[in-house]
């Protein structure tokens, strides 16, 4: 399977102890970040279609709802309307957070 | 917040019968309504880009005798290829019946697919695959009689199927046979039982290959995989026999037999499937299916079809085929031989207004100019080849990749929500069908989501910057289209001093390639405004031009890549892929080539040393020496973005051409792309490789022209910054002044 296609191309193991990789992508969400975190982010952006957040634009430059992509074409998107963003920056770290406890299986509490 | 109010983009959909029409002539736009009727008007675009950051939609109404209300009604979209032969009682023949053909199945999952059928609801018959393997499927006046060999057949493996049909015994034998490939032996399945004679083989049903028919023009049960020389023989022959078909038929040696027996190598650029048999049931192609694909006879010598069509005897059929929604017309319009060319779109809207649940859809189309209107000194070219190949992309719905690439979380329009959940549409030339392979159609004959108003804002919404920008600047233009420059070459530039391409001139035919070359070699001027452009090698295709086609190469910055032996093009021969590997790369064109991807941040410009040639200084006048050009710009923040060109003189670049500018603030997500290096290595990120970069580059060519290219997609959204009062506006203002005086510019003497 070509890298591009294979959802488990994407490696990096994070420890749920790295609070300082949570709080520099906090601090500046476009970047840039180090080359630490940029592979955390790598492997938080690749993965299955099935269960990816994804934004759904609801009003066009400045507000956005959270959706989950359902992972095969014709079924719907499902829309969270309760979580509507009026920052991308804020609607990312959201996902971030979502990501980290996918990813480790806890909360990420930083404060 | 309060709760937003969407617009519902989609409750009207609709194509048109041509991408673009000169004033004076008619255009027909085909409309489906999910909401029933509707309030019609025709816009002029001056800007798309609904960004409110940007200048916003800019829509001028153009009253015209369409406007007001009309009819709507629902017209259903039925994806999916196949190969239609009228009806004929020799399908149903009494001595018996033995069919066969090659299949290569690309999915099948749980559903019987019909290789080919002579098949009305419940009478006929039919050869077929599905999840319990090849079989025969015979009507009767109650249940269909199903003969299975019991096994799947593998998936991207030849097989060898048939079945018989013997009625004095009602023995039926439905054969499945894997040819032997790479480790694996030859492998045969046989079902042979005895069924009382209760079928039916009449079917009052065209014959269809690829699929059967599912009555008034539609079919179903369509294949997803490759077929090749399917063969219908009127009485009982053992498969042996029927496998000897494949041998040319002596001259004098007209088997009264044989019914059908289709030959897919000849004729590989049309739409019509011939029939080698005495009876001549020509067949035609019903939503193009792929052709010169490689067939059971390919030996991998050859990679173009042309060399030897006979080992390119498959088709490629897909379920999810679709290169026209046959909708019936719905409205016509005259165009007023006084229009201004143009971006233009139909709007659609309810009769009744709901301000709780807005709705308005555009369905966009291009006026060129009249025959007999004046023309302004500047075409700019609509990228509607472009257009087409990114048509409904679903970059973000079905990519794994993607999210990684654009550096953040994806953001879906209602229109990405629209063709996830409905992808009957057909997706880009990006995307894969449901088995697996590319597109490489690509129509205007069915609704495209992204190219209109309001749509997600790549390609058209990005272009029709440069259109804000030309109005506010009071500069006249004409404007025409890929097809213009595809269809009348050159002769489609003659009237012109300058032409300008757009923010993703991407994909170009050979006539549209040559047609710009011979503009700029006869004094014409040339602005590329755009990044990764010149790049894809396509075709419209000659049997039918609503429908663009293309391969991809074995290079290339691509989401799919042709199999081995596929990269020709059916209508044309041409070899698909990077214009670069067709001895055209850009840099030969428009001095500068496509190098990156740029989605972490985007960088700006700054002069070089070569600006202060005096052969550029027109270019930087009111410009300060060293102040950044282009550190600002809508949504990417700066004009050196999203994709972007650099100079090579080993890739034809003039070697007078001046570089007058490059790129600086590129970082590690500047990625350079795969045809740019040769094995990897380390620093290949725009932070260290000093070959990711944007050049804007100026040169002159014969008789006066000139060309002048900013190697940037993203150059064109600095346009409107601090409204139209920056440097990037200023300079494209210099640039577009000068190559619209006719004055000439004069080559360097050593050129």
């Amino acid at each position: 399977m070509m890298h591009t296609d294979d959802p488990a191309a994407a490696r990096y193991r994070l420890d749920p102890a790295r609070l300082d990789l949570a709080r520099e992508f906090r601090a500046k969400i476009r970047g840039p970040h180090s080359e630490e975190l940029r592979a955390l982010l790598n492997r938080m952006r690749w993965g299955p279609l099935k269960g990816r957040w994804v934004l759904v634009v609801a009003d066009p430059g400045r507000a956005w709802w959270l959706a989950e992509m359902p992972g095969k074409r014709g079924l719907p998107v499902k829309i969270d309307k309760s979580r509507l963003f009026t920052s991308l920056d804020e609607a990312e770290w959201h996902v971030f957070t979502l990501r980290w406890r996918a990813l480790t299986g806890q909360e990420l509490k930083l404060d | 917040m309060t709760e937003p109010v969407t617009f519902d983009t989609n409750g009207y959909l609709g194509y048109t019968d041509r991408l673009s029409v000169p004033a004076g002539e008619t255009i027909t736009f085909h409309v489906s309504s999910r909401r029933g009727d509707f309030r019609a008007d025709i816009l002029r675009v001056r800007c798309a880009d609904a960004d409110p950051a940007g200048p916003g939609l800019r829509l001028k109404p153009m009253p015209s005798a369409i406007d007001g209300e009309h009819k709507g009604m629902l017209q259903p979209i039925r994806p999916g290829s196949c190969i239609v032969v009228p009806p004929s009682t020799l399908f149903a023949p009494a001595s018996g019946l033995s069919v066969g053909a090659y299949v290569f199945p690309t999915l099948i999952e749980d559903r019987t697919r019909s290789v080919m059928a002579c098949w009305s609801g419940n009478t006929g018959w039919a050869l077929t695959i599905g999840p319990d393997g090849a079989g025969l499927r015979l009507g009767t006046d109650a249940e269909p009689i199903v003969v299975t060999t019991g096994a799947a057949l593998e998936l991207r493996r030849w097989y060898w199927i048939s079945a018989t049909l013997d009625p004095a015994s009602g023995r039926v034998i439905v054969t499945q046979l894997r040819l032997a490939d790479g480790n694996l032996p030859a492998r045969r399945l046989v079902a042979d039982i005895r069924h009382a004679a209760a079928w039916r083989l009449d079917a009052d049903a065209p014959f269809v290959i690829g699929a059967q028919s599912a009555g008034a023009g539609l079919y179903e049960a369509h294949v997803d995989g490759k077929i090749e020389r399917p063969r219908v023989y009127a009485g009982v022959i053992d498969d042996a026999a029927l496998r000897q078909f494949d041998a040319d038929p002596r001259p004098g040696a007209v088997d009264p037999g044989l019914v059908g027996l289709w030959d897919f190598s000849l004729g590989i650029p049309t739409l019509v499937a011939s029939d080698l048999s005495a009876n001549r049931f020509d067949g035609r192609l019903h939503q193009m299916p792929m052709r010169a694909a490689i067939g059971v006879r390919w030996d991998g010598r050859i990679q173009d079809w042309r060399l030897d069509p006979t080992q390119y005897g498959a088709i490629h059929f897909h379920s999810d085929d679709i290169v026209d929604c046959l909708w019936q017309p719905t409205l016509t319009l005259a165009v007023p031989a006084d229009w201004r060319s143009g971006f233009y779109t139909l709007r659609l809207r309810p009769v009744v207004e709901d301000p709780a649940q807005p709705a308005e859809s555009y369905v966009p189309f291009f006026v060129t100019p009249g025959r007999h209107q004046p023309r302004a000194k500047l075409a700019v070219v609509a990228s509607t080849a472009t257009f087409l190949a990114y048509a409904n992309s679903a970059l973000r719905l079905d990519h794994v990749h993607f999210e990684a690439l654009l550096e953040s979380v994806l953001q879906l329009t209602p229109d990405d929500v629209f063709l996830q959940e409905n992808p009957e549409l057909g997706q880009s030339t990006y995307d894969k069908h449901v088995d697996g392979s590319g597109h490489c159609h690509s129509s205007w004959r069915r609704p495209i989501l992204n190219t209109r108003p309001r749509s997600n804002p790549f390609n058209y919404a990005v272009d029709t910057h440069f259109l804000d920008w030309l109005e506010e600047k009071g500069i006249d233009y004409d404007v025409l289209t890929d097809v213009e420059l595809d269809r009348q070459g050159a002769a489609a530039l003659q009237p012109y001093l300058t032409v300008a391409t757009l923010s993703h001139p991407e994909y170009y035919t050979a006539g549209m390639m040559n047609a710009l070359l011979a503009h700029q070699g006869r004094g014409g001027r040339h602005i590329y405004f755009g990044g990764n452009g010149f790049y894809w090698r396509c075709a419209f295709h000659p049997a039918c031009p609503s429908v663009l086609e293309m391969r991809r190469g074995l290079t290339g910055t691509r989401t799919w890549e042709s199999v081995s032996g596929e990269v020709h093009m059916a209508g044309t021969g041409e070899p698909g892929g990077l214009w670069r590997h067709s001895g055209f790369a850009p840099q030969k064109l428009v001095g500068v080539g496509f190098v990156a991807m740029v989605y972490d941040r985007s960088g700006w410009y700054e002069r070089t040393g070569q600006s202060d040639d005096p052969r550029a200084a027109f270019i930087f006048a009111g410009l300060d020496r060293h102040e950044p050009i282009g550190k600002f710009g809508l949504r990417y923040g700066g004009a050196v973005g999203v994709e972007i060109d650099r100079f090579d003189l080993e890739l034809g670049s003039p070697p007078h051409a001046l570089v007058v500018a490059t790129s600086e603030g590129l970082g590690p997500g500047s990625l350079p792309s795969p045809e740019e290096f040769r094995t990897m290595v380390h620093g290949l990120g725009g932070d260290q490789n000093a070959h990711v970069r944007a050049d804007m580059v100026f040169f002159e060519t014969p008789d006066g022209g000139a060309v002048f290219s900013t190697g940037s997609i993203s150059y064109l959204l600095s346009l409107g910054t601090s409204g139209y009062d920056n440097n990037v506006s200023r300079l494209t203002e210099n640039v577009v002044r000068r190559f619209l005086d006719a004055t000439p510019f004069a080559m360097p003497d050593a050129c």
